[in-house]
């Protein structure tokens, strides 16, 4: 009986147009067992919601297209599942929520029958009376009054629309739950209220989450597992302390740091990564991060790095020809 | 004393809506010193963007003063706030809506100039575009591209070039990097704190960010619905931040590291109240841990409580 979730296995995502091929993701492997937390880190163009759409298949229709791989939720290939299936899927055994809560409610429909559409789905021998009494207690969940499921979502501020949203995504129980950047638009203190609130929940409904983020705050605070993304693959995972603990990392791991400005230090200067994230319709040979490496060396430029793995921490480097030391 | 380059006092900007005024700006007194730059930090709705457009008076203010060099720019002509605009620019937050799309990257950053004919001769307006982008790391390849082709840290930097065309000792920063990844932002934010040296400008930085205002800042501001509820200098505010809100602000920040699991703490519980027509007292007091009978009684004076430590509370 094994504790994993979902597996995807050398996932390569492809957009497809008439004037190029953009190649979104590029051999990823990943593995996230059930009621963990795992942060999906990197800047635009990482691929990051690219791997998202896909464990959803809500890849744009004929642009996007998953060219290899497998995604594995328990027994199912998502990869080989029809539309039929996915219907059933999603927004029962996996649930995303996205960004901007401003655009992903229904400005026509209020809060309750949002609610009420994602059960209505997929519960169908349920009551009436069993729908609602499940409508209130979700809202109670999330911090909302019941009394206010028959408002509009306009006349929610940002943090409550979100916590709606959230909401709409638990109401099936699911097992996964993908957010992308859920709290990017939130004032901090509301982020703060809505962060705390998702890691209740998910304690209680233990429920695994992919929490895609550019904000290496939000991922020491909730996430188990941290994985860094780049031009489509994941160069370094590794669990929470290997990441902000521990010393060896991959270069591009190190830039993301160094970048941050630091509550607890005053620094004159910020040390930015040289550069930008690589054209992905024309991806540099060798090592993706070489061009913008502060530590290439002539074989990064041509051989593709392997995994250097260390328990529980993998970095994609050349660096690290031996197996790195753990974190002790 | 030296005369601050830029002071608002009283300052208030009411919007009319149905339901009554809405109070975005509510007696904010500030001064920058020339050179300095003012960090603005607050959340959503505190005013902090109306604040740097009242005082360029892209917005006009329903009372108070706003003066610059000492001079109350309220009352000058639109011949006068003409030559003023050379002195005083934005540069705002949406590198995405902030560009003309029709526009090549030299014809908005020489729009200042021609509007206000600081340069007529041709030559010499193309020399002081390129100067511009390469002031602002711009390479000259990009002279007749077109926003939407760049990616936003590209745009931000024209942006930055289009405030700097008519030489300004002010601008107004409304959060400039918020929309840009962290390596982009760290290259923008140093960028314009290269620029501060070189040309000894005076920035207003506004932003939600802290960590981006300790960076970048010599002195903070903490706007709540309208009103500055503390104000010091950088290091002060991180050291010892007084207003219940500063202090809420300060510990809801997600920190990257081992140690920065806040579980312990208190997470300040709400929404931020109305806007119109707030009730006397204490705008916070209804999500403040420390709220007492006396805080809903009488508006709260901004204070010196401590030496350069200005904050409005009833607890000192």
């Amino acid at each position: 009986m094994t504790d994993i979730l979902l597996e995807i296995s050398g996932l390569n995502v492809m957009y497809e147009t008439d004037d190029a091929k953009v190649y979104a993701v590029n051999g990823l492997d990943l593995k996230l067992n059930k009621g963990e937390t795992l942060g999906l880190v990197g800047e635009t163009g990482a691929g990051k919601t690219t791997t998202a759409l896909s464990i959803m298949r809500l890849l744009p229709e004929k642009i996007g297209l998953i060219k290899s791989g497998t995604i594995k939720l328990e027994d199912i290939d998502i990869t080989k599942a029809t539309e039929a299936d996915m219907r059933l899927i999603r927004g029962e055994s996996i649930s995303m929520i996205f960004q901007d809560p401003m655009t992903s409610l229904n400005p026509t429909l209020t809060v309750g029958d949002q609610i009420s559409e994602v059960l209505e789905l997929h519960k169908k021998g349920m009551s009436k009376e069993d729908m609602s009494r499940r409508v209130d207690e979700i809202l109670r969940l999330v911090g909302i009054s019941p009394e206010r499921k028959n408002d509009y979502p306009h006349q929610f501020s940002g943090g409550m629309k979100q916590r709606v949203v959230i909401a709409i995504a638990l109401a099936c129980e699911p097992k996964l739950l993908l957010a992308d950047e859920p709290t990017t638009a939130l004032d901090v203190t509301i982020q703060a209220q809505v962060l705390d609130m998702m890691k209740d929940l998910k304690e209680k409904l233990n429920t695994a989450m992919i929490l895609i983020t550019h904000d290496l705050g939000v991922v020491a605070q909730t996430c188990d597992r941290v994985a860094v993304m780049y031009a489509g693959e994941i160069i370094e995972i590794g669990t929470r302390e290997d990441i902000f603990g521990g010393k060896d990392h991959h270069p591009y791991t190190d830039g993301l740091f160094g970048s941050i400005p630091d509550l607890t230090r005053t620094t004159r200067r910020l040390n930015p990564i040289e550069g930008l994230m690589p054209d992905p319709t024309d991806l540099p040979a060798g090592c993706k991060f070489h061009t913008r490496c502060p530590k290439c060396m002539e074989i990064c430029k041509t051989v593709k790095p392997e995994n250097h793995v260390s328990h529980t921490h993998n970095i994609k480097c050349h660096l690290f020809l031996n197996n790195i030391e753990s974190t002790a | 004393m030296n005369v601050p380059l830029v002071e608002t006092r009283n300052l208030k900007k009411y919007f009319k809506t149905p339901k009554g005024n809405l109070h975005a700006l509510d007696g904010v007194n500030l001064r920058i010193e020339k050179g300095q730059t003012l960090g603005v930090v607050g959340e959503s709705g505190c005013g902090k963007s109306t604040l740097g457009r009242v005082i360029l008076r892209l917005l006009e203010p329903t009372g108070g003063e706003v003066l610059y060099e000492g001079k109350d720019i309220l009352k000058y002509s639109s011949r006068q706030m003409e030559e003023m605009r050379k002195k005083m620019q934005i540069v705002f937050q949406d590198p995405y809506a902030s560009l003309n799309p029709r526009m090549t990257v030299s014809e908005i950053i020489a729009e200042p100039i021609k509007v206000c004919k600081t340069i007529t001769q041709k030559k010499e307006m193309e020399e002081k575009v390129y100067e511009l982008m390469k002031t602002v790391g711009l390479t000259e390849k990009y002279i007749n591209t077109y926003p939407h082709e760049l990616d936003g840290g590209r745009r931000q930097r024209i942006g930055i070039a289009r405030a700097l065309a008519l030489d300004p000792q002010f601008i107004v920063c409304d959060e400039p990097v918020s929309a840009l990844d962290v390596s982009i932002q760290a290259q923008i934010l140093n960028l314009m704190m290269d620029l501060q040296e070189e040309r000894g400008l005076t920035y207003m930085f506004i932003t939600h960010n802290l960590s981006v205002v300790k960076h970048i800042s010599d002195e903070i501001a903490v706007m709540y619905l309208g009103q500055c509820v503390e104000r010091t200098d950088n290091e002060e505010l991180f050291r010892n931040p007084m207003h219940p809100y500063t202090q809420a602000l300060l510990d809801a920040i997600p920190v990257p590291s081992l140690n920065g699991n806040k579980k312990m703490k208190e997470i300040i519980k709400g929404e931020v109240t109305s806007p119109v027509n707030p009730k006397p007292g204490c705008r916070f007091a209804a999500r403040c841990p420390k709220v007492q009978s006396i805080c809903t009684e009488n508006n709260i004076e901004l204070r010196e409580v401590k030496s350069g430590h200005f904050v409005a509370c009833t607890q000192y």
